[in-house]
């Protein structure tokens, strides 16, 4: 696998960029779906929108997206595990992203099951912060150096 | 490239550098893709319902109104933290193709939004509601691929 993604990435003309897109993509989806979802149930965005309804017809994108973003970031990191394993910036990002697929879960079925439920508000500031931390820190990736210096 | 002064005396100006030396200048990347991620999803959003495959139980300029707003909330946080990347580097920047390439999809873009908003959603015209849609998609896609592009041409 190591040797197929470094061949195909340093091989394929533009396929770096293309993949990265992809991902990026993703991140557009998951703001479209599970973040605006959010900022609805806290009542800033979206009043039109019913939360059930709104929940019902979006979080699926999620789990949509959430596969898509696994397959276009596992080249990179099958290409240079050694960036990614030994950096603690991954591990932060990892150490984000599982609550924040946990509280969609969570709020997927609470908000389609009990949408008066005046817990979601919770819910919802929790995921929105973390998933503000996921995209965060996946872009601080690259810049582990300027946050840790090696001594 | 026309400017070529202007652009050498961005690069030269105290706050470049300071962007350009320190943790500044990721802190800026990290926020530029939160929110550009950020006005792509709001924007499609919009475009899945103006062609018509999404929350199409409320009216187009229901669900436009209520999301364009954080679209130009989020583009304007984009637009503020792009200059800001751009400055330690300017000359670099518009010289790049793909930088030059997603200039051209944002103006696109911005062509497309005034379409949309002085043709299709006065009149109701659906057809052209769905055209603009899936223009918009397209073009934002192109945006995001010729921005990444970018810091992969030397």
């Amino acid at each position: 696998m190591h040797d197929l993604a470094v061949y195909l990435l340093s091989n394929v003309p533009g396929l770096p960029p293309i993949v990265q897109t992809v991902h990026l993509l993703g991140i557009a989806v998951i703001m479209s779906s599970v973040v605006l979802l959010d900022l609805r149930i806290l009542g800033v965005a979206l009043p039109s929108q019913g939360v059930q309804e709104l929940a019902r017809r979006v979080m699926p994108w999620v789990w949509w997206a959430l596969p898509i973003m696994l397959l276009s970031g596992l080249p990179f990191v099958f290409a240079r595990p050694q960036r990614y394993f030994t950096n603690p910036v991954f591990g932060l990002k990892f150490a984000l992203l599982l609550p924040s697929i946990a509280l969609a879960a969570l709020l997927h079925v609470v908000t389609v099951r009990k949408p008066d439920y005046r817990g979601t508000k919770v819910i919802a500031a929790f995921s929105l912060l973390l998933w503000i931390g996921v995209v965060l820190a996946g872009r601080w990736i690259a810049y582990a150096d300027y946050l840790l210096p090696e001594e | 490239m026309p400017f070529e002064q202007f652009w050498a005396w961005l690069e030269m100006q105290p706050l470049s550098a300071r962007i350009g030396e320190s943790a500044w200048f990721p802190f800026l990347e990290s926020i530029h893709v939160l929110s550009a991620m950020f006005v792509v999803g709001t924007v499609l959003m919009a475009d899945l319902r103006l062609l018509g495959w999404n929350a199409r139980r409320y009216p187009v300029t229901v669900v436009t109104g209520e999301v364009v707003p954080w679209t130009w909330g989020a583009f304007v946080v984009a637009v503020v933290t792009g200059v800001g990347l751009l400055m330690p580097r300017a000359s670099w920047y518009v010289a790049n193709p793909a930088f030059l390439a997603k200039v051209v999809l944002l103006l696109l873009a911005g062509a497309n939004m005034l379409v949309l908003h002085f043709f299709a959603l006065r009149t109701d015209r659906v057809r052209l509601q769905m055209t603009t849609g899936a223009c918009s998609l397209l073009v934002w896609a192109g945006v995001v691929l010729a921005g990444r592009w970018i810091g992969h041409l030397s």
